[in-house]
């Protein structure tokens, strides 16, 4: 996934306003006869990112979601009974207002996986400080992804070592899970402040490298992405 | 508890981006007068790596599991960081697992920076005199804003066409669900800041 799909903007700050521009223009899609327009944006993203097989591996958990949603829609909400089974009815304006939802979520993630989620930790972060955002949030960005693998480690070691020691599970648990989660904060801070000197050493924040002006190919990206948005928005508002 | 994209009206989204923008600026502005803002940041950096990998702790509601929290200890031990911090945490998780959602990371972020901020700011009050009170307060008290804000933002942007008594029961059934979890981090902020303030005051907030 880390390696840049050819048919996708090179650039980590295109990428982003990007994803931004259609994922605004799939969230405001209202009628069910868009659906297949937006089926097909996200399969074409798809393929477009080249690993269309990993991108759906990681779809399983919104997927999920998204069959919830739509299935309570569908039984909850409306009033044209389609098919009755006891206390159950399937409502066709609730399937329809289902089936929006669960599109719109599904493309949205697809479209957010393969333009961003393909993107290197470092990439986002620059994405983030090149689009006049405060420094603090790329850097936080930045550093966040460093260590968060760290603490994940840190805190399964220190619930692994718990219950060896014969520490309980559940409810029982919390005051203990709790003390494991005051180490590990105590630890973070100490590396944090050994951090903090390392980055003072190597002067951090002196100097910020000036964002770039965007090139003819970013602007064409964003460009076709603003006539796509604007065109889904159209026909959906048309019809 | 995160908004997917999808579910609210396009209006409401952007709306929840303008409204954490205002809450950001805010809090920049007020991380702008500290004496060394830059030197918090590689400690709010550390601290939302370790939420992030805490919020993985699943108290056992049965017949299922719900997921920490953790926006009432965020906002006690951040600060105003705590909002950047949320910000931050919500981007990662949309963009590397598809949890939460773009368009609604605006909507995400008030639902648990808002608390967040309240925390830090009923416990500053009123830590002093009651530590106790106050850490259960902030921790419990996060997870109840945090389910309001949630169920008002559901209500507001689920299809009109939905039977209002069966959106009410739904919600009804969510809160409920949600009360272990709110026993549960208030539990955890009370024994958390008692061995931090034994053993390392200085991350408490100070005044």
């Amino acid at each position: 996934m880390a390696e840049a799909a050819p048919r996708l903007p090179d650039c980590p700050r295109t990428r982003l306003l990007v994803a931004l521009i259609l994922a605004f223009a799939f969230a405001s899609v209202r009628q069910i006869t868009s659906l297949p327009l937006l089926a097909a944006f996200a399969l074409a993203a798809l393929v477009a990112s080249g690993q269309p097989l990993a991108v759906v591996a990681r779809l399983r958990a919104p997927a999920m979601l998204a069959l919830a949603i739509a299935l309570a829609l569908a039984l909850f909400s409306g009033s044209d009974t389609l098919w009755q089974a006891g206390p159950l009815h399937l409502r066709s304006d609730g399937v329809a207002a289902g089936a929006l939802v669960a599109l719109r979520l599904l493309a949205i993630v697809t479209l957010t996986l393969v333009l961003l989620g393909s993107l290197p930790p470092h990439k986002l972060a620059e994405a983030l400080r090149s689009l006049w955002l405060p420094a603090i949030l790329s850097d936080l960005v930045m550093l966040t992804l460093r260590y968060i693998d760290e603490m994940r480690a840190r805190l399964a070691r220190a619930e692994a070592a718990r219950r060896l020691r014969g520490g309980g599970a559940g409810w029982r648990a919390l005051p203990e899970r709790a003390a494991v989660f005051a180490t590990a904060l105590i630890h973070g801070q100490h590396r944090a402040d050994r951090v903090w000197a390392a980055m003072r050493l190597r002067h951090y924040g002196a100097a910020r490298p000036a964002t770039p002006p965007f090139g003819l190919h970013d602007l064409l990206w964003i460009g076709a992405a603003l006539a796509l948005a604007a065109a889904l928005v159209w026909l959906d508002r048309a019809t | 508890m995160h908004l997917p994209d999808g579910l609210v009206p396009v209006g409401m989204a952007a709306a929840g981006y303008a409204g954490s923008g205002a809450l950001l600026a805010l809090s920049m502005n007020r991380i702008a007068r500290l004496p060394d803002p830059q030197a918090a940041m590689p400690r709010a950096a550390m601290m939302t790596a370790v939420f992030f990998a805490a919020s993985a702790i699943v108290v056992p509601v049965p017949p299922t599991t719900v997921h920490l929290m953790l926006s009432g200890v965020m906002g006690v031990l951040l600060g105003w960081f705590a909002v950047p911090a949320i910000l931050v945490g919500l981007f990662l998780q949309a963009v590397l697992f598809g949890h939460g959602g773009l368009t609604t990371i605006g909507l995400n972020g008030l639902i648990i920076a808002v608390p967040a901020l309240v925390a830090f700011m009923v416990y500053r009050a009123s830590a002093g005199r009651f530590p106790r009170l106050a850490a259960g307060v902030a921790g419990s008290g996060g997870v109840i804003l945090s389910l309001a804000i949630f169920a008002a933002f559901v209500l507001l942007g689920l299809p009109a066409q939905m039977d209002a008594s069966a959106e009410r029961a739904a919600l009804v059934v969510f809160v409920l669900a949600h009360m272990p979890l709110v026993v549960a981090e208030g539990i955890i902020v009370i024994v958390l800041l008692q061995i931090l303030s034994r053993v390392e005051p200085g991350l408490l907030p100070r005044g």
